[in-house]
């Protein structure tokens, strides 16, 4: 087969004059502007662009488009790109895939040899003695594994999305899709309409000029005049639940990729037909192409697909592949016609080339076999919106069954027609997609509150009405009289698929399981139904009996960075963050947030809000506003502890339990008034917490009148710690008594503070020590941060960070949720019994703690190392003596300031729990230390005087 | 060993190089996998569920007991639900003794599967990397390590140079928003080819007598003596089960299904605490092989594995709402992918070629139920969430055991229905919530 570039074609999409210089593996090419990667090459005269998966058999062109299994090549960094597909650039460098060394000398081809020992499968029966060398084995076979290299350093480039809330998506931009568009949009409707090739008019384009030509520009102009958003290049990968689509816009002239993820009220889906191989013996040898794949060459792109040609054709498109070839002045020297019962039955040549063709006994000499054997429907779409459709025998292919009414099929996909049948049922689907969208429409502003209430009744869903198209005969052409491969991609022959179906693999899925048929790069599109029909054929029935596999989204594969897009994972800080930078702050990732670590010397933080005052950025604390008349129920029902009776300006401490009565969060909530409440949350657990509170609210208790906002990126807060704290306070905060009989320990007050109204503030603290938590709006925090250091210079006071705060939390004896507790610690370990009330009605956990009141549970205790100068790690495992039997864990270790030893918590077996027990702990270094357990949490001031100062 | 004497029927074809060889020369066929009979009408014992777990039930019944005259039923075809679409991973490192002791029986049968069954199972030992992307996390990885240790089963925490080392293309830089600090690292953890598991349990079972029935639905179980309708419930017993071919009548019905699990005991008249929730996977077209190790990060809800192929298989959390429905959503891919690129941004150009779902039947502590119910002669393996799969040898050799025997093997007592009436839930959630 040589190929070569023919004069002006009236139907091409090359712009002959602009010359694109490009490398194919390594060597200097050139095609023309709208070439496609494989156009060029094929009419600079290559004709072998891969090698097949097992055998590396060479493989040529076979459909010329994207679904071309043969066409996947290394663009640069761009693995498996579709050569068929792909429009060619200036400077490309394209290379061949799964060769070894290369394309044209591939050792591997050797396993073609012995293909008769390597069946589908056949690695399941083999290497597994010694089982000591399959890992070798393994190796070797993976290096078998297809596809492109991806490069490490491949970066994520810039992908946008969208969203688009249309009435009606066409998906397919042929003659009935266009037309279904233009009457759906001259309905009213807003339509987007997505073609997965360069440009609109599917087979019109690469049809011999006329009538099909003037058909095109009609089609295009009255496009080009309506309002329909057109886009090329562009892929309906998926429909989900309610019409929502992803779209795939691979040619956006910013973004490398867009995924445009759309509403549509409904679908028409219209992507025509893909035509389907034949199985014969040599079916993928470099040569043998489909007939679209043969028009596609000579009017799109001026390429001679070969010089002497064999012709295979049971319908009206292989005999327009044969006037197409005549013109093209390739020699056509046979026609075999598949419709008068003839049958191809082999292809036959050196590995790399065609050079005969047997057709019922007769060998005629040819360089290129056009194969024109019938259709497959990608109804993908329809299956993912629940349709199962229904094979046709008299037709040859599948039709769609019932699908929802708000995805309606047209085109090829629903019928055979001249083409101005085909044009009618389009446009007859274009206006019913109109009017059910109308419907839809209506109903969706119907339910939604608008300041526009919808006017009118609904319109009545509009009756299917359109005539159906008819049903052209086609004889079911699959295999031939001898075998051939049904899946390029994954090297799987008809043998093959009857070997295993007679094995007892002999459903669709199991077979496809068991030899990967359909699993490759055009996940079935090509493959599905000889698949089915060789499965068929060892079981002695018909391809409806034994029935499809289920087509999955995508429809084409799409990248992962078209997926992810531009990554909105946000790294969160403080309003005061940059004061942190400019002070010599290290950070902590701490869930979503970067926060201030330390300063430089935790040690002395902590001494300072011992003796003076610090303060420190608290915002990431998880902060709900709640309003409303029924929050006490709200909190009895998440809280363990009782709050019927929290008077406004109080504030109380709160334990959460998930269902199973583990520790799920815990934190203070104040009454700011009689319908108003501030909860807050450990900061990793503020979007947990919030989505835990809605779904009781929103499933559970949806009578219940609470509104939750989350405001913890509304407030700055700040907490102000220290024997000083209060005198520090004062120098800020106006219109607040804060005398300790006005403004008690766990209450809570609004203030202007530092000028700033609308703040409040608590006496809360995890410290110990005498503070006020400060709650400013986020915009005010810097300034607010900014005064209060400058309000205590003479006080002595300086920031302090979360090291500082988790030792001193550690030295008074304060859990942290998620880390002195875990998955499995119930709500009883962690000392606080007396907030956990069986008594009350209901709330999360209750059964399962009351069940569990009368068990011995692990407790949460104070653990002093005997040798001050050893802090333990977190996660050392407590022991029984010299034995491994584990007893508990350290969950807590610091080195105190305040105290000059090592301080820890612990989780213990209960009956260790009592103070003064000793314990043996296992350092990971294997060094077994005695520690003891404490009488009470607190290692340091257990009576709490400080901070009720 | 004694019970494969008993249990044997029909001498197996072994499957080696030398058969593959000699059939390949002869042009031979293979014999049927497994024999295609006709339903019978009475069993010794039914397993509803032709996955993992209802196959390697029958498995063990008849090689370890000589339980042999077994039927598993399956309404569509072996391995089509879970078993056919979880991520296939298998690991170890469990939090609490119990979970580590069951596990590590599963990792070790897992082993020594090809060899046992006869058929390459692909046991790839790859070593599992579990991602800690924050000091808190680090902590938690630290405590499974040690624990772990203290049990004999090897797992360590590594730093970013060596997880560099372990896996080139993760990106452990100073990222600002997950940062790699480290990783639970888990040698014995691997994949494993799950439909081979399937093929491999039903190939072993028909040699030694039990038949297996696709496209069979069990549409009713028929009881007696029990304190509901029609003989259900407590107290009563087993005689049967009603099918879309036909009644059988059996004194043994196991329940090894999922997704179906509730409904399926319900029959029986025994109600199960399990939601349904589906869980979705994705795979990517082949590339060549770069990843060498399984890698798992809580934080992003995301397990990757590279199979021999060259595909990346990705899975991800359950999603959040109960449904039967499994249809895959777009949210999740999208959300997938930004995971895994923020991992290994380099795969940014890697194409999703297919995504899929099943379904997980959740129980309130992660944890399965397993054995006796309050119906005679019934009895249950379900409850199976996310992580079924691994735990498929070890759950059909204790249920096998249990259906013999009429004891509760000690491995499954944690998993008794009965905890849920005595509120002793097993804690595996620690370690089995964030999944693979």
């Amino acid at each position: 087969m040589t190929m070569s570039r023919l004069e002006v074609q009236p139907t091409e999409v090359i712009d002959r004059s602009t010359t694109l210089r490009f490398r194919w593996n390594g060597k200097r090419f050139s095609g023309f502007e709208g070439d496609t990667i494989a156009s060029a090459l094929a009419a600079a005269g290559e004709h072998v662009f891969s090698r097949s998966m097992k055998y590396h058999r060479p493989r040529g062109i076979l459909t010329a488009d994207y679904w071309d299994p043969n066409l996947l090549v290394q663009v640069g960094d761009d693995p498996n790109v579709r050569a068929g597909h792909r429009l060619l650039e200036a400077g490309m460098d394209v290379g061949a895939q799964n060769v070894w060394p290369s394309l044209h000398r591939d050792i591997k081809a050797a396993n073609g040899l012995v293909s008769r020992f390597l069946t589908a499968g056949f690695y399941y029966k083999t290497f597994m003695r010694p089982q000591r060398l399959w890992p070798a084995y393994e190796r070797v076979l993976a290096t078998f594994a297809p596809g492109g290299k991806v490069d490490p350093d491949t970066p994520h480039r810039y992908h946008d999305k969208r969203y688009s809330h249309p009435d009606v998506v066409v998906a397919g931009a042929g003659p009935a899709g266009i037309e279904a568009a233009l009457a759906a949009a001259a309905a009213g409707a807003r339509v987007m309409l997505v073609e997965h090739e360069h440009a609109v008019g599917g087979h019109l384009r690469y049809a011999h000029p006329e009538p099909a030509r003037a058909a095109l520009a009609e089609l295009r102009a009255a496009l080009a005049a309506s309002d329909v958003e057109v886009l090329t290049d562009s892929t309906v990968t998926g429909r989900y639940e309610d019409n929502w689509l992803g779209i795939v816009q691979r040619s956006h002239p910013v973004a490398v990729e867009r995924l445009i993820k759309a509403r549509a009220k409904v679908l028409v889906v219209a992507p025509g037909l893909i035509e389907r191989p034949y199985v014969f013996a040599g079916n993928d040898r470099p040569g043998v192409i489909t007939s679209v794949a043969a028009r596609r060459l000579i009017n799109l792109w001026g390429v001679k697909p070969g010089e002497r040609a064999v012709v295979f054709t049971a319908n009206a498109d292989g005999d327009a592949a044969a006037a197409d070839l005549e013109r093209a002045g390739v020699e056509v020297a046979a026609v075999v016609d598949g419709r008068d019962g003839r049958r191809v039955s082999a292809a036959q040549g050196p590995p790399k080339a065609l050079e005969a063709v047997v057709a019922g006994g007769t060998r005629t000499e040819a360089d290129l076999l056009v194969v024109a054997a019938g259709w497959t429907a990608p109804t993908s779409l329809l299956n993912m919106a629940g349709d199962r459709p229904v094979y046709d025998p008299a037709a040859a292919r599948f039709f769609p069954s019932d699908p929802p009414g708000n995805v309606l099929a047209t085109g090829g996909l629903a019928g055979d027609g001249r083409l101005d049948e085909l044009r009618a049922h389009g446009a007859a689907t274009g206006r019913l997609a109109a009017q059910r969208a109308a419907a839809v429409a209506h109903r969706y502003q119907a339910r939604t509150a608008r300041a526009l209430a919808v006017t009118g009744d609904e319109p009545a869903w509009a009756a299917d009405e359109r005539a159906p198209l008819r049903r052209d005969r086609h004889p079911e052409l699959y295999r031939s009289d001898t075998h051939g491969m049904v899946d390029l991609s994954e090297d799987v022959g008809s043998k093959d698929l009857v070997a295993a179906a007679r094995e007892g693999y002999d459903s669709v899925e199991l077979a496809k399981r068991y030899t990967t048929a359909t699993m490759g790069s055009a996940q079935g599109k090509l493959e599905t139904v000889n698949t089915v029909a060789a499965i068929a054929e060892a079981r002695g029935e018909t391809i409806a009996q034994v029935g499809t596999t289920v087509w999955r989204p995508p429809y084409a594969p799409l990248t992962l960075g078209a997926l992810a897009g531009r990554m909105f994972e946000p790294v969160r800080v403080s309003s005061i963050h940059p004061w942190h930078e400019a002070n010599g702050v290290r950070t902590i990732q701490a869930g979503q947030w970067i926060r201030p670590d330390h300063y430089g010397d935790p040690a002395a933080e902590v001494r300072n809000v011992r003796t003076n005052v610090g303060i420190i950025d608290v915002t990431p604390l998880g902060k709900l506003d709640l309003r409303g008349p029924d929050i006490p129920k709200l909190l009895n029902l998440l809280y363990t502890n009782k709050w019927s009776k929290l008077a406004v300006g109080k504030v109380r401490y709160g334990m959460m339990c998930a269902e199973d009565g583990v520790v799920l969060d815990d934190g203070v909530t104040g009454r700011l008034g009689p319908e108003h409440y501030l909860m807050t949350t450990t900061s990793s657990g503020a979007a947990g917490v919030w989505e835990w509170v809605e779904n009781w609210l929103q499933t559970e208790r949806p009578d219940w009148r609470v509104h939750v906002t989350p405001v913890t990126t509304a407030y700055a807060s700040i907490n102000v710690a220290g024997p000083k704290s209060r005198e520090l306070v004062s120098r800020v905060v106006d219109g607040v008594d804060l005398s300790p009989e006005a403004f008690a320990y766990m209450e809570v007050r609004t203030a202007t503070v530092a000028g700033v109204a609308g703040c409040f503030m608590w006496r809360i603290g995890f410290t110990g020590e005498l503070s006020f938590e400060l709650h400013v709006p986020a915009g005010h925090g810097l300034h607010v941060w900014e005064a209060l250091m400058e309000a205590g210079a003479d006080l002595g006071v300086g920031p302090f960070g979360l090291e500082g705060q988790r030792i001193m939390r550690l030295e008074k004896g304060h859990f942290i949720v998620g880390q002195d507790t875990d998955g499995l610690t119930l709500a009883p370990s962690t000392g606080m019994s007396p907030l956990i009330k069986l008594d009350k009605e209901d709330f999360a956990g209750l059964p399962e703690l009351a069940w569990a009141a009368d068990r011995q549970l692990p407790l949460i205790v104070a653990i002093q190392p005997d040798d001050p100068e050893i802090v333990p790690e977190e996660a050392a495992q407590i022991v029984r003596g010299d034995t491994n039997e584990i007893l508990g864990r350290i969950t807590s270790a610091r080195m105190s300031p305040t105290l000059g030893r090592a301080v820890c918590l612990g989780q213990v077996e209960p009956e260790l729990a009592a103070g003064g027990t000793k314990l043996t702990v296992l350092l990971a270094s294997g060094q077994r230390i005695g520690a003891t357990v404490m009488d009470h949490h607190a290692h340091f001031d257990p009576a709490g005087e400080r901070l009720r100062g | 060993m004694r019970g494969i004497a008993r249990g044997m029927r029909r001498r197996p074809p072994k499957y080696s190089a030398a058969a593959l060889a000699w059939k390949g020369l002869r042009g031979d066929p293979w014999p049927r996998v497994w024999r295609d009979t006709e339903l019978k009408r009475s069993y010794d014992a039914v397993v509803v569920g032709g996955g993992v777990h209802g196959l390697a039930t029958a498995y063990y019944l008849a090689r370890n007991h000589g339980i042999t005259d077994v039927a598993v039923l399956d309404k569509a075809y072996l391995g089509s639900g879970a078993s056919g679409r979880n991520t296939a991973i298998v690991r170890a490192n469990y939090l609490t003794p119990e979970g580590v002791a069951f596990y590590d029986r599963s990792l070790q049968l897992y082993n020594s599967m090809a060899t046992d069954l006869n058929i390459n199972v692909m046991f790839s030992e790859r070593g599992h990397l579990t991602l800690a992307h924050s000091d808190a996390a680090l902590r938690t990885m630290n405590w499974r390590a040690e624990v772990n240790k203290l049990q004999g089963v090897d797992s360590s925490v590594v730093g970013p140079d060596e997880i560099k080392e372990v896996a080139p293309s993760l990106d452990t830089s100073d990222h600002p928003r997950y940062p790699i600090q480290g990783a639970l690292y888990h040698p014995p953890g691997g994949i494993v080819r799950h439909d081979a598991v399937v093929w491999g349990y039903a190939r072993a079972a028909d040699h030694m007598g039990v038949e297996m029935h696709q496209k069979t639905e069990v549409l009713d179980i028929l009881c007696e003596g029990g304190d509901g309708p029609e003989g259900r419930g407590a107290g009563g017993r087993v005689t049967g089960v009603r099918t879309n071919r036909g009644d059988i009548s059996t004194p043994f019905v196991v329940n090894c299904t999922a997704g179906w699990a509730s409904l399926i005991s319900a029959m029986a008249g025994v109600r199960l605490p399990i939601t349904t929730h589906p869980l979705q996977a994705a795979v990517t077209e082949p590339v060549k092989v770069f990843l060498p190790t399984v890698v798992v990060s809580g934080s992003l809800h995301v397990y990757i594995s590279q199979t021999d192929r060259g595909e990346l298989v990705f899975g991800a959390a359950v999603d959040p709402v109960a449904t039967y429905s499994i249809r895959g959503s777009l949210d999740f891919t999208e959300e997938l992918a930004g995971h895994v690129l923020e991992l290994m941004p380099s795969v940014s150009r890697m194409r999703l070629l297919r995504q899929w779902s099943g379904l997980c039947d959740m129980t309130p502590d992660y944890s399965p139920v397993m054995g006796f119910t309050p119906v005679d002669g019934f009895l249950v393996d379900v409850g199976w969430g996310t992580y079924g799969f691994k735990a498929a040898p070890v759950s059909g050799e204790q249920m096998a055991a249990a259906v013999a025997t009429g004891n509760t093997p000690e491995l499954i007592a944690p998993f008794a229905l009965s905890r849920f009436d005595t509120g002793e839930l097993v804690g595996e959630k620690g370690a089995a919530a964030v999944g693979h």
